[in-house]
């Protein structure tokens, strides 16, 4: 600038062209002085001339005449040529630069000393650079703005934005510099600042597919979908939603790789099980590792996390992607990020759903008069000389009783429909979500907040003053604040809490309702009412008058008594504080950054009981004639029976987490060259109250490091190294330790060149394979292998004295010390193909080869004679798993109005234990190697027995030294060993494993101007599992401990059972049996129980309504969508007694089926 | 702020590589290990208490197959649920298998414990003895003695069960090879020459009494092992061990034979054995124990229910003034619920506690003698083909049957043991809180409206006979159920005699001294003696004098003697008699009838099922999959 200034100083120019010349002169100097103020104040003038004078004598000249030292290095200025002078008055400053003008040395005045030195080589000195403010508006093709596009400039540090809610930004900036323009799904653009244009508007294009997007990888690593080479399946959050108050349940059929399914319709108890890619392993941990915001958390947070909170969903499966990790990858990894808040004003979204749900399949039973007769002849079928148990007289009157005929009387000849009685045809929840958010370039909030109420099915009771059903609330509070501290160093503060209150009807096992469900199962229709109507003698009485069985022993078995009989409150809560920092360490170097997590989380667990005991009446006497009873109280034990309340506490549960994570990430693009690397480092400690032992009470630690290297030439050939380096407390200081590295390849063939013919059908190509080693330590539920675990104080007890009055609790070994061993580890190929087929059609296909080693398991040749007290385990075990995941998506724009999206996915999972130490069975078929992980196990079941000749005659079946030998119409079992004796010798695997090999989903979208429907398809095939005998046998006592009643008889039982009168070798059920001796040949596990556990169903259909924009503008709404949804709302399967994914637990709380609306309002 | 982050970054490498090493050393160095089991003498009292430990567990008898297969006492089958564990009663049926053995004592399963492991924890306690530097000399040498004796004992325990057995004199380590843990059976005179070398060995520091009983009653006695040692020697001298032909070409894999040919020096074994035991045991006090001191508030107690009493003491007294008592393995047997009718009215609506489930069968009640001290199909006086018709009680009777009661003619004229033994309908049972035996109870049994008769299964008992010895006459089923303990014997003097009276006999035929034996136990229940007994009322009256009817004499008086105890099942074993026993049908009456002359009518309620191969238990298939160096014992 100031080479032009001189230059056109000399130059004839217009008064004009002077006036502007004089301001800009004006304006410089003006400059000047504000700039170097601390200079002018020490500015003298010079008056000197003189001829042929080189820069020294000058200098010292100046030095004489201003006081100013005036530095300089003789070799620079001895060069310069001599020159004439002649100042008047001239400032210093003047007088410098006429003396150093043309030559390449400029000048610096620091306090009183003035440095002569080179002249920067680009600009003249203290030529500030020239900003101008530009602004633009970034929208894609179809002219929709984009909010939060990033607009960097490349190069020069500090200078970046993004774009506001209506696709603006403003930015200062040089002209000449490039700017680049972002936003995830789309293609960088790039422009050119130049001086005179100040208004840039820029389209984005769409990536070329929608796969272009960002995946969240392990330890949160955003990476484009592209540069992935490790198998990664990513859910869309929206997917998840499903009208219930479990994430878990959305999972099957939802992802490729996922093997889901649902075991129990139970509020606050129905997580489905899953596990990715199958089973791979017989050892105790089969559980993939739950990450949400990177901390490793339970099924139960996963299942309570709200799906409006959650950002991303990723599951981590092959070695490639879960190496990070380490020893804790090997069953795959389910990653979830939660929502930050975004630039703008604050968006508030708000969600409102009420849903009615029912079984999906209800129980059938027989009637009580079936029932009664049904009774009699398993009895009397197999004893005839016991006493008949339900005579004539009471099966006509009980009769008369549901007829209601003439002087019926329902409590002396009792017939109960407890499921009736107790359990409601349908329930209600509601659901309520409430999130908001937004931010300041300064600090970015998600808030959210969640309120589910679930109610269980069973009926209140106007008897009693406690709501008996179950009540399940959940309520959940979210805060995610990103801070930008500085202009490097961003700070995320995460809290959440989730708090779940339970209330209800005592239960005896902890499990929330079922018992009372599943106690109703197991209870006679006909020996006793729930409660007697006071008789005469019972006037002032006033207690209820619970009905028993008069040949019960305490406790009794009347469900609507432990129903009525008390309560229990329950409350659960995680908190979880979270601190992140992200520093940017450009000073560093370009491109290397920090990033360090510290969290924390405390879970706690409480409840308290308060319970009477209930006053238990039978008939002592009934007088027909009259119609009328007496009662007889049955439980006169003092203590035994109690009109007010008790209070039972219970064991408060609490866990305290300690999280602490630090990253150090590196990422440097040289031209066409890409090179990321990151090291992490983490360590983690969980602290259990409660512990029952020292060993449980020892905290639970694990540390590691784990590191990854990754490059990529041209975006088109990607390969990475991972590693993961990480102790375990568990084993000894030799095994402590264990190093799994990975390596990961992906091509982008599409972009090769030569692809180009095919770049019409194959919008996009990729090939990509990894190949690694991930380890597991959760290889049992003993936690130090290397100590060995011993009671001092217990376990093996003798007494002495008088009275048995001195005793010692005695020694027991729990675990011998056993150093060597270690880690289980899985060797893990997986090969991918991803590909876009005519820019519509993304196909994902991946198939992999696991094979676990080192499984822990127990030495079977231990004979008893060494006498051991514990079992001796080793890391013996190896297992294979192999499998297809297969991923379709389909999205069709039709026209503006209509569009199709249709996606579908598949899991093929399969396993075998490749080695399994076993003893050496003479037999073939009981050898566990070749076979796949849980496979069910018993008898071959050839069909009944003719009759009890045949049955005598047979080969030995007697399974305890309490059993009964068979009868006719008992099963008959293969001998397949052939040594005339049915015993553990016989059994073999049968069927399909109960885990299912295949599991997968479809569905299909569709959006009309402002309707969408959607319905979603999801089964399972390839599975089996049997039906429980010990459960569903009719009339037996059941075998849980809290049950204390004879199961009730199912209607399809009680229609197709062998029996003297229905000799059929196949039927549906065995001969009846009263007590489980009796029928003890029938309680084998066996091919005659067995059955496919596949099924299809129509999991979820949708409808919805959006309001147009305009009206909801009006509303002083953004968008508001009201819409209708079910779940489960039919399935398709071959088994009929119950939902089928229940598998062997038919007598479980029930599937439901959900039928909901919902609002969700954008404000 | 440059230095800022610096300091910041490096303090967050201190703080992460500073903490890694230690971070994961979550176990504490002084958590307990074995060692600490023995640092101390009070650390290893606690461990011979644990090598005690299994042998206590033995006081339930319901594990016991001695108990449970001697058809003295059957359980109904067809309850709902159980209280106890019925694999041992279930046995005589016919459900023992090797599939899934019952009482399973190898491996420790379906009601067995697993005495391999105790025997590893005696050897444990062996090895490490010397650990405990406070432990003193001479209590070191007992609690050595102690160890030796329970290692003995268990052995024995399973040679009873399996015969030929492996030895485990000393513990494998625990990373021992496939090779090293696949022990063999030995030989039986092998394993009965160890254990009987373990107890020779342990005798001579055992203390002859306990001094201090509040504390140490229960601990073993050098009497009470020279006891023990009797009993096994007598058990290996007897048909079952000695001679048995149907064992006789059972061999391990190497061809060894694991059953010895008939030895007849070994009675003579066990007749020094058994004296022995008798001098040490009388040279601590022990005797036969003939004196009944009643409760203070007893009142009208004549003569012949105090023989009863006296009879039934010997079993009841407290063990610390019970002069009888050689051995019990606590002093508090649980069980006594089972025994106990419903008497009273608030018995019967407090039906669901107590449950009188212990039934005796016919064939037990017909074991004891006629008052004339012979069987009653012997007995002369005795009417024993009417002996199911009816008769009414009467004054002559009116301390053992309700006078004016209807029952049945066998209840009549029998022994006191019998009357001590056993309760049926319409016989007095003194005691249970009414203590003037002139008002005593007396059990009404017939149809569901009597107090005692059936009520649902789970609260019958299905013979209509009660166990009536094994309930002390103080505790009381009324209102509750109060109990007053009393201790099981293993062994006691009445049982020791006839254990040497059995050697004797063996070994010289029908001498005075072995009679004489005999005579002295019978007295104390006022039975006069067994020559003029037989001379006087028996068809058979040379019977003693021969030593097969003297040897059936003798076990028949050890079996009604003993009743209830859970000594037969084991002795009918070694006899190999247990067959024969079991080859009839279990009877009891019809108990749903309420009129006498059809609940006297005997029925069968359960058919015995007792083969050869029973004498002795499978090895679990299982195990001989582990170990192929096992053999099953014959006929499994």
């Amino acid at each position: 600038m100031y080479k032009n200034f001189t230059t056109n100083i000399c130059m004839p120019s217009g008064y004009a062209k002077k006036l502007l010349l004089i301001m800009k002169i004006t304006t410089f100097l003006l400059f000047l002085a504000f700039m170097q103020v601390s200079a002018a104040g020490f500015s003298q003038k010079i008056t000197y001339e003189k001829s042929d004078a080189t820069l020294k004598q000058l200098f010292s000249e100046f030095n004489k005449q201003t006081g100013y030292n005036i530095f300089w290095s003789s070799k620079r200025i001895n060069a310069a040529p001599k020159i004439n002078v002649n100042f008047v008055g001239v400032p210093i400053e003047q007088a410098l630069k006429t003396c150093l003008q043309g030559l390449d040395l400029t000048y610096k005045i620091e306090g009183k000393s003035i440095v002569i030195k080179d002249l920067p080589v680009d600009d003249q000195p203290n030529a500030p650079p020239k900003k101008i403010t530009i602004t633009g508006k970034v929208t894609d093709t179809l002219g929709v703005k984009i909010t939060g596009a990033s607009v960097v400039a490349e190069n020069v540090r500090g200078i970046a934005t993004s774009t506001d809610e209506n696709g603006k930004f403003v930015l200062d900036v040089e002209p000449g510099t490039t700017l680049k323009i972002s936003f995830i799904g789309f293609v960088d653009e790039q422009v050119v600042v130049s001086e005179d244009k100040k208004v840039y508007n820029v389209i984005l294009r769409e990536a070329k597919s929608q796969m272009e997007e960002v995946v969240v990888l392990a330890y949160g690593k955003k990476e484009r979908k592209e540069a992935v080479v490790g198998s990664v399946t990513t859910i869309k959050p929206a997917d998840l939603k499903i009208p219930a108050s479990n994430l878990t349940d959305a999972l099957a059929g939802s992802a490729a790789g996922i093997i889901a399914f649902q075991g129990s319709g139970q509020p606050g108890q129905d997580n489905a099980t899953f596990f990715i890619r199958g089973v791979t392993t017989f050892g105790y941990n089969v559980n993939p590792l739950i990450l949400i915001d990177n901390i490793e958390l339970s099924t139960n947070d996963l299942a309570r996390l709200q799906v409006d909170d959650i950002e991303s969903f990723s599951i981590l499966k092959d070695a490639s992607a879960t190496a990070l990790y380490g020893a804790r990858g090997a069953n795959g990894v389910i990653l979830v990020t939660t929502k930050s808040g975004k630039l703008g004003k604050p968006t508030i979204n708000f969600r409102l759903e009420n849903s009615i749900s029912e079984n999906t399949q209800s129980l059938k039973i027989a009637d009580p008069i079936t029932y009664m007769n049904d009774f009699n002849e398993a009895a009397l079928g197999r004893d005839p000389t016991q006493p008949v148990p339900f005579n004539q007289d009471k099966i006509l009157n009980t009769e008369n009783t549901i007829n209601k005929g003439p002087g019926y009387n329902p409590y002396v000849y009792p017939a109960v429909d407890w499921l009736k009685m107790l359990i409601k045809p349908s329930t209600t929840t509601q659901r309520a979500d409430l999130s908001v958010s937004g931010g300041t370039p300064f600090a970015r909030y998600y808030v959210s907040g969640s309120y589910d109420l679930d109610h269980g099915n069973l009926v209140d009771d106007p008897n009693n003053n406690n709501s008996d059903n179950v009540k399940f609330q959940n309520y959940q509070l979210r805060s995610n604040i990103n801070l930008n501290l500085t202009k490097t160093t961003e700070a995320v503060v995460r809290f959440s809490g989730t708090f779940s209150s339970y209330a209800g009807p005592l239960t005896t096992d902890g499990t929330f309702s079922s018992d009372v469900y599943k106690i109703a199962l197991h209870t006679s229709p006909v020996l006793f009412p729930a409660f007697f109507p006071a008789d005469s003698a019972n006037r002032q009485t006033q207690h209820i008058l619970y009905g028993a069985p008069e040949a019960l022993g305490t406790p009794y078995n009347n469900p609507y008594a432990l129903l009525e009989r008390g309560h229990k409150n329950s409350s659960e809560s995680r908190m979880l504080a979270q601190l992140e920092l992200n520093q940017n360490l450009n000073f560093i170097t370009e491109g290397l950054a920090f990033h360090g997590i510290f969290s924390t989380n405390r879970y706690s667990y409480f409840d308290s009981n308060l319970a009477y005991n209930p006053f238990y009446y039978n008939v002592s006497s009934y007088n027909k004639a009259n119609n009328t009873y007496v009662l007889n109280w049955l439980n006169q034990t003092p203590g035994d029976a109690e009109e007010y309340l008790q209070y039972f506490p219970g064991t408060p549960i609490i866990s305290n987490q300690l999280y602490l994570q630090g990253n150090i990430d590196y990422s440097k693009q040289l031209h066409n060259h890409n090179i990321s690397a990151n090291l992490v480092f983490t360590q983690q400690q969980t602290v259990y109250s409660n512990a029952s032992t020292l060993i449980d009470a020892l905290p639970h630690r694990n540390l590691g490091i784990a590191g990854r290297a990754a490059y990529n030439y041209l975006g088109k050939y990607f390969t990475e190294f991972n590693f993961g380096y990480n102790g375990s407390e568990r084993f000894s200081a030799n095994n402590r330790y264990g190093f799994f590295p990975t390596i990961g390849v992906g091509w982008l063939v599409s972009e090769e060149k030569w692809f180009e013919p095919l770049d019409k059908i194959f919008t996009r190509f990729k090939l990509r394979a990894s190949y690694g080693l991930v380890g597991n330590d959760a290889i049992s539920d003993r936690r130090f292998f290397y100590a060995s675990d011993v009671n001092l104080n217990g376990g093996a007890s003798a007494t002495f004295g008088t009275n048995a009055g001195y005793s010692h609790p005695g020694v027991a070994i729990n675990n011998y010390a056993d150093p060597n061993v270690t880690w289980e580890t899985s060797k893990q190929l997986n090969i991918g193909l991803e590909m876009t087929l005519l820019k519509n059609l993304n196909i994902v296909a991946e198939v992999y080869n696991y094979n676990r080693y080192n499984i822990l398991q127990q030495r079977s040749y231990i004979p008893s004679t060494s006498g051991l007290e514990a079992p001796i385990y080793a890391n013996l075990g190896k297992a294979n798993s192999k499998g297809l995941d297969l991923t379709l998506d389909y999205k069709q724009t039709i026209n503006k109005d209509l569009s199709i999206t249709g996606r579908g996915n598949f899991t093929y999972a399969t396993d075998k234990y490749t080695s399994y130490e076993e003893p050496d069975y003479p037999e073939a078929y009981r050898h566990f190697v070749g076979q796949p992980i849980r496979e069910g196990y018993g008898y071959i079941a050839e069909r009944l027995f003719v009759d009890d000749a045949e049955a005598a005659s047979s080969p030995t079946q007697i399974f305890s030294p309490t059993g009964k030998a068979p009868k006719g119409g008992d099963i008959k079992y293969r001998d397949l060993n052939g040594d005339g004796i049915i015993d553990s010798r016989d059994e073999t695997f049968l069927g399909y494993p109960s885990v299912p090999e295949i599991v997968y989903g479809y569905g299909l979208s569709t959006q009309y101007k402002n309707f969408d429907l959607s319905a979603f398809f999801q089964g399972q095939a390839m599975v089996s599992f049997m039906i429980d005998p010990n459960e569903v046998s009719p009339f037996v006592q059941s075998t849980d401990a809290y049950i204390y009643g004879n199961t009730q008889l199912l209607q399809q039982f009680a229609d197709n059972h062998w029996s003297p009168g229905n000799q059929n070798l196949f039927a549906l059920y065995p001969r009846l049996g009263v007590n489980r001796d009796d029928i003890e040949n029938n309680l084998q596990p066996s091919t005659w129980w067995l059955r496919s556990g596949a099924f299809m169903r129509l999991k979820s259909l949708e409808f919805g309504y959006t309001l147009p924009s305009n009206i909801s503008k009006k509303l002083g709404l953004k968008n508001l969508r009201v819409y209708f949804n079910g779940l489960n709302l039919y399935t398709w399967s071959s088994f009929k007694l119950w939902d089928p994914e229940l598998g062997s637990n038919g007598f479980a709380y029930p599937i439901q089926k959900v039928y909901n609306i919902g609002v969700n309002v954008n404000l | 702020m440059k230095l800022y982050l610096k300091l910041f970054c490096l303090a967050i490498i201190v703080i992460f590589s500073g903490s890694c090493k230690k971070y994961l050393d979550v176990v504490p160095p002084d958590v307990g290990t074995l060692d600490y089991a023995f640092r101390s003498r009070d650390a290893a009292e606690n461990y011979l208490f644990a090598c005690y430990s299994d042998l206590q567990q033995l006081n339930d008898l319901n594990r016991s197959a001695g108990f449970t297969t001697s058809s003295e006492i059957i359980f109904p089958f067809d309850l709902p649920s159980n209280p106890i564990d019925i694999t041992g009663f279930s046995l005589i049926t016919g459900t023992q298998n090797a599939g899934n053995p019952g009482l399973n004592y190898w491996d420790g399963t379906n009601n067995g414990i697993g005495m391999w492991k105790s025997i590893r924890r005696c050897n444990t306690m062996l090895a490490n003895i010397n650990e405990p530097a406070d432990l003193t000399a001479t209590e070191k040498a007992r609690w050595i003695a102690e160890t030796k004796f329970l290692k003995a004992y268990y052995h024995y325990y399973l040679f009873r069960l399996y015969g030929p057995i492996p030895i485990i004199d000393v513990n494998l380590p625990v990373e021992a090879s496939t090779a090293e843990v696949k022990v063999k059976r030995m030989p039986v005179n092998d394993v009965v020459n160890y254990i009987v070398g373990l107890l020779d060995q342990a005798i001579p520091d055992l203390p002859s009494t306990i001094d201090n009983p509040s504390k140490e009653l229960g601990r073993i006695t050098a009497p009470a092992a020279m006891a023990i040692k009797a009993e096994v020697l007598m058990t290996a001298a007897s048909p079952l061990f000695n001679g048995n032909p149907d064992y006789a070409n059972f061999k391990d894999k190497s061809g060894t034979l694991l059953f010895p040919a008939y030895d007849a020096t070994k009675w003579q074994k066990a007749a020094d054995a058994c004296k022995a035991a008798i001098d040490a045991c009388e040279a601590a006090g022990l005797k036969l124990n003939t004196t009944f001191l009643p409760a203070p508030n007893v009142t009208n107690l004549p003569d012949s229910l105090k023989t009863v009493l006296t009879f039934q003491n010997a079993l009841w007294q407290n063990w610390d003034s019970n002069p009888e008592l050689i051995w019990s393995l606590s002093s508090i047997w649980h069980g006594q619920e089972y025994c106990i009718p419903r008497m009273t009215q608030k018995a019967n609506q407090n039906d669901g506690q107590n449950p009188a489930y212990y039934a005796v069968p016919m064939s037990t009640t017909e074991l004891f003698y006629s008052n004339n001290g012979v069987p009653i199909n012997e007995d002369k006086t005795w009417d024993y083909t009417g002996r199911n018709e009816l008769r009414v009680g009467d004054d002559a009777n009116f301390f053992y049957i309700e006078k004016g009661y209807t029952t049945v003619k066998s209840n009549f004229d029998r022994e006191p043991r019998y009357y001590g033994s056993i309760g049926f309908d319409g016989g007095i049972w003194f005691g249970n809180g009414i203590y003037d035996a002139k008002q005593a109870h007396y059990v009404a049994a017939r149809g569901v409206t009597s107090l005692a008769g059936p009520k649902a299964l789970e609260k019958t008992n299905i013979t209509g006979y009660w166990p009536k010895k094994l309930a002390n006459y103080l505790t009381v089923y009324d209102d509750g159920f109060t109990w007053t303990d009393f201790q099981m014997p293993v062994m006691r003097m009445a049982g020791l005699y006839l254990l040497y009276a059995e050697a004797l006999n063996e070994v010289n035929g029908p001498t005075p001294e072995a009679i004489s034996y005999v005579d002295n136990i019978r007295a104390r229940s006022g039975l006069a003696g067994v020559v003029s007994s037989w001379a006087n009322y028996s068809n058979n009256p040379t019977k003693p004098t021969t030593k097969d009817g003297l040897r059936a004499i003798i076990h028949q008086e050890r079996r009604i003697e003993l009743c209830f105890e859970g000594q037969s099942g084991w002795d009918l074993r070694r006899w190999k008699e247990l067959q024969g026993v079991l080859s009839v049908p279990c009877k009891g009456w019809s108990i749903y009838e309420s009129q006498a002359v059809n609940y006297y009518r005997a029925v069968n309620v359960e058919i015995p099922v007792f083969n050869t191969r029973d004498y002795l238990w499978p090895i679990a298939t299982n195990s001989l999959v582990i170990n192929d160096n096992l053999v099953q014992n014959p006929f499994w």
